[in-house]
């Protein structure tokens, strides 16, 4: 459904990302759904590159796609899931 | 003393046998999967075991309080398990795989999985895997269609995907090109371990064998493949032994090829069965991954995995009593309506959502950044090279996906204008 929000709202998100370095296990899967946001670093723990423009909808798929849920999104101290 | 604590392994697991599943497929199981929706209706969890290859098969029980095999067929309860390793352990393949291809990451549960995995998954990086690209994959895929190009018609299950996965891993492991026939021998004979118990023991065998000596070769002399790495892998003080880099090596085999060429294979049939996604693909090739994505979730290659619950359990609201094996349809899941609309349809333009095809949680396809990689770089060659495919109106087949445990084209006949 998320990538089905209006544009607008989509880029009124602004999201913080977290990722948990002892739940990473370093699949990769969030490079793959989001290669703008997401690199692995060279101990092959997820890091957070500058995000690109209208990366938020991928964004919720590397959250949702990461195997261990080591990634979580936040807005305003909140933590979101799929708008 | 081997064969006897074999045999109490395989008793204990007899119940319940993927590879008997697999079996009856072969034999010939079209499409489990209007069975699979009608049982995921009434519960997402189901007891006993399943047969699915008549349609007036008994109705499974809804309840156990006994430990039977337990059948999961919901997206969101495959999830849950996958994600609690804790509670759904690994160990289950003990009595299973690693009968042939002995203590694999396959079936270790934590703390000793991380480790193990860590130190085997640098060499599975996308960006590591890059080098395999243009050096490798590519020129192994166009010397397989170099073969039939000419013809103008060909079955790409025989002649392109069945023949290149093994090459590719084979050369990513730095063993000899002279070798792989034995590679792909051995990879069924370790497959076929419910049928054949004597051929996968001997498989497993001659695999030690082969594999101890080029272990010992790679620790005198390291060279630049994936055995050299992984002779000196180190992450705190943590090393593999040379049973543990066997076990790999032998797990390697069959998760290496039988995967990739079932899955090229299935993305393949998709788009012959629907020529404007191929056209489409074949006019933007940005669109690869999300094709790719789309068959793996239509139809994942390996489509049941086991777990075996640690302790009591409950799954979408249903007791599963402590020690049950637990049968997870990925299949089923990547299928469930109430996540995906229209589910049987293959759609690449659908939206991209999460999948189970590569599993999920900590034991998620190690290779699938390089499954991906390879997947493209056939498809690619395919639609570079063969134009105007599409199925064969003349072949004398019937080509269709089949399998249970793993499923797959059993022919894809086409005929092309070659370039």
């Amino acid at each position: 459904m998320r990538d089905r929000l209006p544009d607008e709202r989509i880029a009124a998100l602004s999201l913080q990302i977290l990722i948990d370095r002892d739940k990473c296990m370093g699949s990769g899967n969030c490079v793959f759904w989001a290669p703008g946001t997401f690199d692995l670093g060279d101990d092959g723990i997820s890091v957070v590159l500058e995000p690109a423009e209208g990366e938020e909808s991928k964004m919720f798929l590397a959250q949702e796609g990461c195997p261990t849920r080591a990634i979580s999104l936040w807005r305003d101290g909140v933590e979101v899931t799929s708008p | 003393m081997m064969s006897a604590s074999l045999d109490e392994t395989v008793a204990e697991t007899a119940p319940f046998d993927p590879f008997e599943l697999q079996d009856t497929v072969t034999g010939d199981i079209r499409d489990p999967y209007p069975r699979m929706a009608d049982l995921r209706r009434q519960s997402a969890v189901h007891f006993g075991n399943i047969d699915f290859t008549g349609s007036d098969d008994p109705e499974p029980p809804l309840v156990s309080e006994v430990p039977v095999p337990v059948s999961v067929f919901g997206h969101d309860e495959v999830v849950s398990v996958l994600r609690d390793d804790r509670t759904y352990s690994s160990t289950v393949y003990e009595g299973i795989m690693g009968v042939v291809m002995g203590p694999t990451i396959l079936q270790m549960d934590a703390p000793r999985h991380k480790v193990q995995r860590a130190l085997v998954s640098p060499a599975f990086r996308s960006r590591i895997l890059e080098r395999w690209e243009t050096e490798l994959v590519r020129s192994v895929v166009d010397d397989l269609i170099d073969a039939f190009a000419a013809r103008g018609r060909a079955d790409l299950v025989r002649e392109l995907n069945f023949g290149f996965p093994v090459q590719v891993i084979a050369r990513i492991l730095g063993l000899p090109m002279v070798d792989y026939p034995k590679f792909q021998e051995w990879t069924i004979g370790l497959i076929s371990v419910a049928s054949n118990w004597d051929r996968a023991m001997a498989a497993s065998e001659e695999l030690r064998v082969y594999l101890t000596a080029v272990i010992e070769q790679r620790r005198r002399q390291p060279a630049d493949d994936l055995i050299s790495d992984l002779v000196v892998a180190e992450i705190e003080g943590e090393r593999l032994s040379d049973e543990d880099i066997l076990a790999f090596l032998r797990l390697l085999l069959p998760a290496g090829v039988e995967t990739t060429y079932r899955a090229t294979g299935n993305l393949l049939f998709g788009l012959l069965q629907h020529p404007e996604q191929l056209e489409a693909l074949r006019n933007d090739r940005a669109l690869f991954p999300q094709a790719f994505e789309e068959s793996l979730r239509w139809e994942p290659p390996v489509t049941v995995i086991l777990r075996k619950t640690l302790k009591d359990a409950v799954l979408g609201g249903v007791p599963i009593p402590a020690n049950s094996d637990v049968g997870l349809f990925l299949g089923a899941a990547n299928r469930d309506d109430r996540r995906y609309a229209d589910p049987d349809t293959f759609d690449m333009f659908r939206q991209a959502q999460q999948h189970v095809g590569f599993g999920f949680g900590v034991h998620m396809c190690l290779g699938m950044h390089l499954a991906r990689m390879e997947a493209r770089v056939a498809v690619n060659a395919i639609l570079d090279r063969l134009d105007d495919i599409r199925f064969d109106p003349d072949a004398d087949d019937d080509p269709h996906i089949h399998g249970m445990a793993f499923r797959s084209p059993t022919s894809l006949p086409v005929c092309f204008s070659p370039r």
